[in-house]
């Protein structure tokens, strides 16, 4: 019989400490006060917040992923999250933004030496500069290692070629992290290394801009390298550890995606429950309704089920949890489908009202649909669970 | 120059959870417990001061019997120094006499140019333990502050303090304990460089018998005074909920004042 | 045994502040029903004769001590090192004391100069067999409180408005008495005193309060509050959100950090009623609101709410009240 891979680790206790609150409490009042004021301009515009970008760099909301060695804040998966969500229940464009900040980052964490983590860490934390992620390509969405943007030794450059797509905030970013094949005749995941590239240089270029559903002020770039060169110090670990770097950083990315699923959950039952206890109709208000009742409380367990999860999922892969993929995918597969679903009932419960932008949950449910499609669909993210539950196959 | 801040943590009053226990005492498991309203006005105060003279520190102190640390932490993330906790089984229950007497005794361990203290809290709100300490350490004393403005050079301070027909400008030696009001302005929120600081920030504790004092003096056996009786307040009766015009909700206004022989 | 003693407070003019005749009264009563009927009046002041005959008027005797430095210095520390050196010759049971800034700065100073302990913001006093017995409003009003005094002896800080003040039938005799000894405590000199511009009628023993709220929309808005309060004879309040705003001064803020007061009449406009505000307000014997949420929380603790637009209700009820004056 084979040996089948359980993720048998029992979970730990967990709870948010004081310093959680803090910091939570903290993020919250600047994305009341600041942040949403500003998001449905953002949406509408469809243009990239700097001047949100710049306040989470003032208020350091950017070095919470980074080591304290580098200017960061420590890097707890936890802190990084309960930002994002915050963040996320005010404008999920703006959540992203740290998000994306700490994926285009890992990479450099999990892989790159002491002497690049000082180079690049330092003013990515202080938010002067901004980092994208680029590892999907129009034909390697899920299957990420098909990619065909090649990378050829050429002394001391490798010379890049390809075309990646949907990459968030790839148009804004000052650094990428780039996923090129540098041996094709290898087994698919020794295919794969990555790179950090300095933005603007010569051979790139930004070619395409999505028209997007959600997250409207958070550009999606499609990023082509002509003959782009880029030194052998700007590859992070050994030729072939790509695909081991991009799986191992989305384990840690993924949570913050479910906190900014969980975020915009949280914001659309807000407004809705307010709603609620506003909007009379029949002479009471429409909450005591039962249908209507019965809805806010399925949406406030669901939220709270799923955060309760991504919280015990940030502890348990900080903790080197051998499953860490099994707890990311798993909480980013509950919040997506726990934020459509809410943001969903927060148009119903609203009515008509719900329908025009002249309340946000028609945003927050546009918003919510990419929680279930990016950094892995759904579909993934049950794959990776159901493997990690019944091992690899022969 | 360096400010002594007296903080208490007191159960959140946005919370609805306080109670008090059989004995009569503040059951201060029932609600999660808060830096005191006005205690953070003084503190954000002594934070300015200490930015505006470049160098110096924020001492907290506070008395409590138990669970102080993670509300002086708050304190600590928005930018105090460190923090001193008198903390002691026997001190449950105090009341403000035995409460006045530790503080006074906690500072005259400490050296300082002042000490800054909210003019009252949200749970006793009894308002005469700012005064009380001054008297029993004789320091002057300066109330209800509007504004604080110490002179380091010259060693005293100047506060504005509220009257019932505008300030008084009051002038004392430094050093000086003041009591300070919410005109003093917003208290910061911690920044997150602040609250990650603040985990390394010292806290150190003093017991009754560093300060010398009787532990049989202090707590619910030592107390001047004591809860005899709690009861829900009298319920006020129903409310008459007016939802006519104006005109017509005017005059039914006014008739409820007349009979009231309020007009 | 020397019975009940009275601070007699003084107020910025000189005159006896009008907490200090409801202490007094309240005095008088808790006197009788303890079968004590020694209340003595202390004030102390740099001129503190006029005070202490008003306060004769309401008790039997009065101690007048003149004390100069309180002339130009914050008078509580200097008024609680006196009074404790009286408190410590003549030992009364009880010291009943205001409950405001004055009152607070010296009970606090006195509690400590005398180890005498303190029942704070009392609302109501009885007699008890074993010593007065203080009734508190607490946790934003969810609880009343009965304390006593453990030893049967103490200060208690009494609030405004807890009784109307009502003259004894004969008047009391005065004693000028004087200080002995220097002053131990530290002095802290007044250098300006500092009129605020437009200074408001204080809330702070009125017995009619018109209260605005983040209802009344701004600055401008306050004018129909104040108007509402000139005609009712009353003094203006205000939300912490409302000073917040800048709308009016931080001294007529009411509620958790600002003041706690118990008119005979609270009018609210456009105050929600959060508990924040509530447990400054809530013990006034009567509330009227008028704000256009119904489920405003001010609904529940309210004896009159009219649910409507301020501004238009506001207008008609200064226009009737005019009317009726007029």
């Amino acid at each position: 019989m084979a040996a089948v891979t359980t993720p048998s680790r029992p979970p730990g206790p967990y709870r948010l400490t004081e310093e959680h609150d803090m910091l939570r409490d903290a993020v919250r009042v600047l994305a009341d006060e600041r942040v949403a004021p500003r998001a449905a301009d953002i949406d509408r515009t469809a243009e990239f917040p700097q001047d949100l970008r710049r306040l989470l760099a003032d208020h350091d909301i950017l070095a919470l992923p980074f080591p304290e060695a580098h200017g960061g804040l420590g890097g707890e998966l936890l802190n990084v999250c309960l930002a994002v969500e915050q963040l996320s229940r005010a404008c999920a464009t703006t959540g992203l933004i740290l998000a994306v900040q700490e994926l285009g980052s890992l990479p450099i964490t999990l892989a790159g030496s002491e002497e690049q983590q000082a180079r690049w860490f330092p003013k990515l934390a202080s938010g002067e500069q901004l980092i994208a992620f680029a590892l999907t390509e129009a034909e390697a969405g899920s299957d990420a290692a098909a990619a065909r943007t090649i990378a050829r030794r050429d002394g001391d450059d490798y010379v890049i070629d390809g075309t990646k797509r949907f990459i968030s905030q790839g148009s804004v970013a000052d650094l990428v992290t780039v996923f090129a094949v540098t041996d094709a005749e290898v087994p698919r995941h020794r295919r794969l290394s990555a790179f950090v590239v300095e933005v603007p240089r010569d051979g790139f270029s930004v070619t395409r801009l999505e028209h997007k559903m959600g997250i409207r002020g958070s550009p999606t770039a499609e990023l082509a390298f002509d003959a782009m060169r880029v030194p052998v110090a700007n590859r992070l670990g050994e030729e072939g550890d790509g695909w081991d770097i991009a799986m191992r950083t989305l384990d840690r990315s993924r949570p913050a995606i479910a906190a900014q699923a969980i975020g915009i959950a949280q914001g659309a039952l807000e407004v809705a429950s307010a709603y609620a206890r506003e909007r009379r109709q029949f002479g009471e208000r429409i909450g005591d309704f039962q249908q209507i009742g019965a809805m806010l409380a399925d949406m406030d367990a669901g939220i709270e089920a799923a955060r309760q999860l991504l919280y015990r999922a940030c502890v348990a892969i900080d903790d080197g949890a051998p499953d860490a993929s099994r707890w990311s995918a798993m909480c980013k597969l509950v919040a997506g489908d726990t934020a459509m679903r809410v943001t969903t009932d927060a148009v119903q419960v609203l009515g008509g009202y719900g329908y025009i932008d002249e309340f946000p949950v028609e945003r927050m449910m546009r918003d919510a649909k990419i929680t279930q499609l990016y950094e892995g669909t759904q579909q993934i993210q049950r794959l990776v669970i159901a493997r990690a539950l019944l091992g690899k196959g022969d | 120059m360096r400010i002594v801040v007296l903080t208490k943590p007191v159960p959140d009053p946005a919370s609805g959870g306080e109670r008090l226990g059989p004995d009569g005492r503040l059951d201060r498991g029932n609600s999660p417990a808060v830096v005191n309203g006005n205690d953070e006005y003084v503190l954000e105060t002594a934070l300015k001061l200490i930015e505006a003279a470049g160098d110096g520190e924020v001492i907290l102190l506070s008395m409590a019997p138990q669970n102080a640390p993670e509300t002086m932490r708050k304190a600590l993330a928005m930018g105090a120094t460190r923090g001193i906790l008198v903390t002691d089984p026997a001190i449950s229950g105090s009341c403000t006499v035995a409460t006045t007497r530790i503080l006074a005794a906690a500072l005259r361990t400490l050296e300082f140019d002042l000490v800054l203290a909210g003019v009252d809290t949200s749970d006793g709100g009894s308002g005469v333990v700012p005064p009380g300490v001054a008297a029993l350490t004789g320091l002057p004393f300066l109330s209800y502050a509007a504004t604080i403005e110490p002179d380091v050079a010259a060693r005293t301070v100047r506060v504005q303090r509220i009257t019932p027909t505008g300030y008084d400008v009051l002038e004392a030696p430094l050093p000086a304990l003041i009591s300070g009001t919410q005109a003093l302005g917003e208290p910061r929120y911690p920044s997150l460089k602040g609250i990650m600081a603040a985990r390394n920030k010292e806290i150190a504790t003093l017991s009754l018998a560093d300060l010398d004092i009787d532990p049989a003096t202090v707590g619910l056996e030592g107390a001047t005074t004591r809860v005899v009786g709690s009861a829900p307040p009298p319920p006020r009766g129903a409310t008459r909920v007016v939802r006519e015009a104006p005109d017509e909700a005017a005059r039914q206004v006014v008739a409820l004042l007349a009979e009231r022989r309020l007009i | 045994m020397a019975g009940i003693w009275v601070h007699g407070e003084l107020a910025p003019d000189g005159s006896l502040a009008k907490l200090s005749t409801e202490i007094a009264t309240l005095a008088r009563t808790l006197a009788a029903a303890s079968g004590d009927p020694e209340v003595t009046g202390v004030v102390i002041g740099a001129q503190p004769l006029g005070a202490a005959e008003e306060l004769a008027r309401f008790v039997p005797r009065v101690l007048s001590l003149t004390e100069p430095t309180t002339a130009d210095h914050a008078a509580g520390t200097i008024v609680a090192e006196r009074l404790a050196a009286l408190v410590g010759e003549h030992q009364p049971d009880v010291v009943l004391v205001g409950a405001g800034p004055e009152g607070r700065d010296l009970a606090g100073a006195l509690s400590a100069l005398t180890g005498l302990g303190v029942l704070a913001n009392a609302v109501a006093v009885s007699a008890a067999a074993d010593g007065p017995v203080a009734t508190h409003s607490v946790f934003g009003g969810k609880l009343v409180t009965e304390s006593a005094l453990s030893s049967g002896r103490g200060i208690i800080t009494i609030r405004p408005n807890t009784v109307t003040a009502e003259p004894a039938a004969t008047a009391g005799t005065v004693e000028s008495i004087s200080a002995t000894g220097d002053l131990a405590q530290p002095v802290v000199p007044i250098v300006e005193r500092i009129a605020a511009e437009g200074a408001a009628a204080s809330i702070d023993d009125a017995r009619i309060i018109v209260a605005g709220g983040r209802g009344v929309g701004g600055a401008d808005g306050f004018g129909l509050i104040e108007d509402l309060a000139g005609a009712l004879g009353g003094a203006v309040g205000a939300t912490r959100a409302a000073v917040d705003s800048g709308w009016i001064p931080y001294s007529q803020q009411i509620g958790q950090t600002g003041k706690i007061v118990k008119p005979q009449l609270y009018l609210a406009l456009g105050i929600s009623g959060a508990i924040q505000h509530k447990v400054g307000m809530q013990t006034a014997s009567t509330i009227v609101a008028v704000n256009r949420d119904p489920d405003a929380p001010i609904a529940d603790f309210a004896d009159m709410v009219v649910i409507g637009d301020l501004f238009e209700v506001g207008a008609a009820l200064l226009a009737q009240l005019r009317a009726r004056s007029g």
